[in-house]
């Protein structure tokens, strides 16, 4: 309760900060209102991975990275901070509905010096805050204007301060292809935000941007990374093009699309533009636009994080889209994570026996993750495993023990049964998300149901 | 059974398995013993090893060459965690010891590390990741803090011995920059000097009120990462356990923000 209190103290201290010292009324915001305006702006940018590439420093500047990413933080709503993640300007020619920043809002404006965004990524990056830089922009002049000055924000930062931590910049959709491939060459990843899953939606909320001004600078980076890595098959010491590889995100539930729709988009994605990761973002109403859903219940939060769960069966766990859903059976089950829901529908594949099975199976059991997956694999070559290694090696037992069995045996006697198991794992109230336990059945289904009321049996689950 | 009662660190872990091995009472006979809480069985005859670095090097040199930097990695960290943190179904030192008796007699070596269904594997497995993880935190959540002589002083407060950890990533991360890590539970220091590698000391008699002068920025750049902090939280998602499940209360102390 104290910590609630004492962030919505500070949180109002910032938003009065610059309605009282508005910076239009001074000549030069300080750094401290700067960082404060193109921090709100930025925040709802989701992307603040750090991951994706492996990095020793050369021992002359400073900074390095690490595959696995790092997060330095977890802000109050919980999201990792691992990048010092800003806006060069939120100045924007644009006008799209859903963001705050366009250029019919009325909001303090301000814009950094490619100087300021150095020394602040350096400060913190010396004390160990952040693990890099993410830069992204609002449209000031013109997009080759904007591309212009991110790159030159990221010249200075690698080459004057040698900075080899990680960068992660967006490229401007319209700019120039060469300004776009300069940047590319200093960043480690690039994104590029779908911003909506259909062009229909993009044509009604974003009208300055199209389908094809995202796609075309997708395709293009998509094909110098793979342009480059042929180079440095051959040149060893050719400088690395978005090392990292790029991602995208999409807004979701500020249009009506189904959540097969919305995967589908992604496995596009990922199959056709290789790209690393496909990030989802529950809509926040922010800027009162008429067009907009109203969302009452707050932003889609369980949807963000069934389609998330979603995303990882795509690419770690060798499911298709096709799998999880169908024209039919268009959205997630709000009760069940995907593959307990896959599962449930598919038990003529189960039981599975541990000391058998091959990894891809494996990988279907819900309770068994990648990594217990590769372990039992290899830990079964040197022993029988019984129920009590399976805990120990990571398996979540309360999940898996309806469909695997030990040397021919079930940990305890159960049906292989739909509903039984419905039942039983429903019963286990941690395993019911947080969203329905607080809110109840009704308000989750009024904002969950994206046909705004068509279908509501979706999401009855139990019978009987 | 022969107990070999050793001190709780790598060399005195070590020294053990030298001592128990070169006893020549059978693996069967012998046990290790990290406990040093005095509790003692009845009918065991307890042998008392002291820590011997030249015992203990040699150990790790037949370590590394019979089985390899991963495998002898893997043990250490091992031996880096706190024991006593969770019921563990045999003593740590003890672990180490079947372990590397296991590993010495198969032929696969260093391939015992996976198989998982064995108790001392399981048991050093626990372990090594325990340190593995904490050590991953602290690389996340440890603050530096700039001194008025431009030293980078950090201090943290870990259950496992992870300055070995920590200390190599630093360095590489910051090659340019004096910096100390201090920790606080352990009383040891991992120290760095630009373009130098790093050392690990002793620190129990070190002057903290040195470590209080800052430098005339670090004020400045400490308030905007709170700011920055503050600023990035979106309101309407606000899930404070969220927050403190990623990251845990007890870190939250030794960094600024928190």
């Amino acid at each position: 309760m104290d910590t609630i209190t004492k962030f919505q103290n500070r949180k109002s201290e910032i938003c009065a900060m610059p309605q009282n010292s508005s910076p239009s009324a001074r000549l030069s915001p300080t750094i401290m209102e700067k960082l404060t305006i193109l921090t709100d702006a930025a925040k709802y940018d989701v992307a603040c991975t750090s991951s994706g590439i492996d990095r020793r420093g050369d021992g002359t500047g400073i900074g390095n990275t690490l595959s696995c990413g790092i997060c330095h933080t977890f802000a109050a709503d919980g999201r990792c901070v691992s990048l010092l993640k800003i806006l060069f300007t939120n100045e924007c020619i644009f006008n799209c509905a859903y963001c705050q920043n366009n250029c019919n809002s009325d909001i303090p404006r301000a814009t950094f010096t490619p100087e300021e965004i150095c020394t602040l990524t350096i400060e913190f990056y010396r004390r160990n805050y952040i693990e890099g830089l993410f830069l992204s922009s609002g449209i000031i002049v013109s997009p080759d204007y904007t591309m212009d000055l991110i790159y030159q924000a990221l010249y200075r930062l690698r080459t004057v301060y040698r900075f080899q931590g990680y960068i992660h910049v967006k490229a401007i959709p319209g700019a120039d292809p060469l300004l776009i491939e300069k940047a590319g060459f200093l960043a480690d990843r690039m994104s590029i935000n779908l911003e909506l899953p259909t062009s229909e939606a993009l044509r009604r909320l974003a009208p300055c941007k199209s389908r094809n001004t995202i796609l075309k600078p997708m395709r293009q980076i998509q094909n110098s990374i793979i342009h480059n890595k042929n180079e440095i098959m051959l040149y060893d010491k050719t400088p690395r093009f978005v090392p990292a590889g790029q991602s995208t995100q999409m807004i979701i539930g500020a249009t009506p699309e189904s959540d097969f729709q919305i995967m589908s988009v992604a496995e596009g994605l990922y199959q056709k533009f290789d790209l690393k990761r496909v990030f989802y973002s529950a809509f926040i109403n922010v800027t009162d636009n008429a067009d907009l859903p109203a969302l009452p219940g707050g932003p889609p939060l369980l949807r963000e994080h069934r389609l998330y769960q979603a995303d990882w069966l795509l690419r770690y766990y060798h499911f298709t889209v096709g799998e999880l859903l169908s024209e039919d059976k268009p959205n997630f089950n709000i009760y069940l994570d995907p593959k307990c829901d896959w599962a449930l529908r598919h038990l003529e594949y189960f039981p599975v026996e541990i000391q058998k099975a091959d990894y891809k199976t494996l990988l279907r059991v819900p309770g068994i993750g990648a990594k217990s997956a590769k372990r039992i694999v290899k830990a079964r070559r040197g022993s029988r495993l019984d129920f009590a290694d399976l805990k120990k090696i990571g398996v979540v037992l309360k999940r898996a023990l309806y469909f695997i069995t030990c040397s021919g045996r079930m940990m305890y006697p159960t049906k292989l049964d739909e509903d039984y198991i419905l039942r039983n794992l429903l019963s286990d109230t941690k395993q019911v998300p947080r969203e329905i336990k607080e809110e109840g059945y009704r308000q989750i289904s009024l904002f969950d149901d994206v046909n705004f009321g068509g279908d509501l049996n979706v999401c009855v689950p139990m019978r009987g | 059974m022969y107990v070999f009662q050793c001190e709780d660190s790598i060399d005195g872990i070590f020294t053990g398995v030298y001592d128990a091995w070169a006893s020549r009472y059978g693996h069967k006979n012998i046990r290790l013993s990290a406990d040093q809480s005095g509790d003692i069985t009845l009918f065991d005859e307890y042998i008392m090893t002291k820590a011997d670095f030249e015992k203990s090097r040699k150990v790790s040199r037949t370590l590394l060459q019979r089985l390899g930097v991963e495998f002898y990695e893997t043990i250490c960290r091992c031996a880096m965690a706190d024991g006593t943190l969770r019921k563990l179904p045999m003593d740590k030192a003890n672990a180490v010891y079947q372990t590397i008796v296991m590993a010495l007699a198969l032929p696969e070596g260093a391939k015992v590390l996976e198989y998982l269904g064995e108790p001392c594997i399981a048991c050093i497995f626990e372990l090594c990741r325990q340190t593995s993880n904490e050590g991953h935190h602290l690389i996340e959540f440890l603050r530096f803090q700039e001194l008025k002589n431009k030293i980078l002083f950090a201090r943290i407060h870990p259950k496992n011995d992870v300055l070995p950890i920590l200390a190599p990533h630093f360095t590489n991360r910051l090659p340019l920059e004096h910096f100390i890590i201090y920790d606080a539970v352990h009383q040891t220091a991992a120290v760095h000097k630009a373009s130098k590698s790093y050392l690990i000391v002793d620190a129990s008699s070190i002057d903290l009120s040195l470590t209080e002068e800052y430098s005339s920025d670090e004020e400045e750049f400490r308030r905007l990462w709170c700011r920055f902090f503050d600023t990035i939280a979106i309101e309407s998602r606000i899930n404070l356990k969220l927050q403190i499940q990623n990251i845990p209360k007890r870190f939250w102390a030794d960094t600024v923000e928190l």
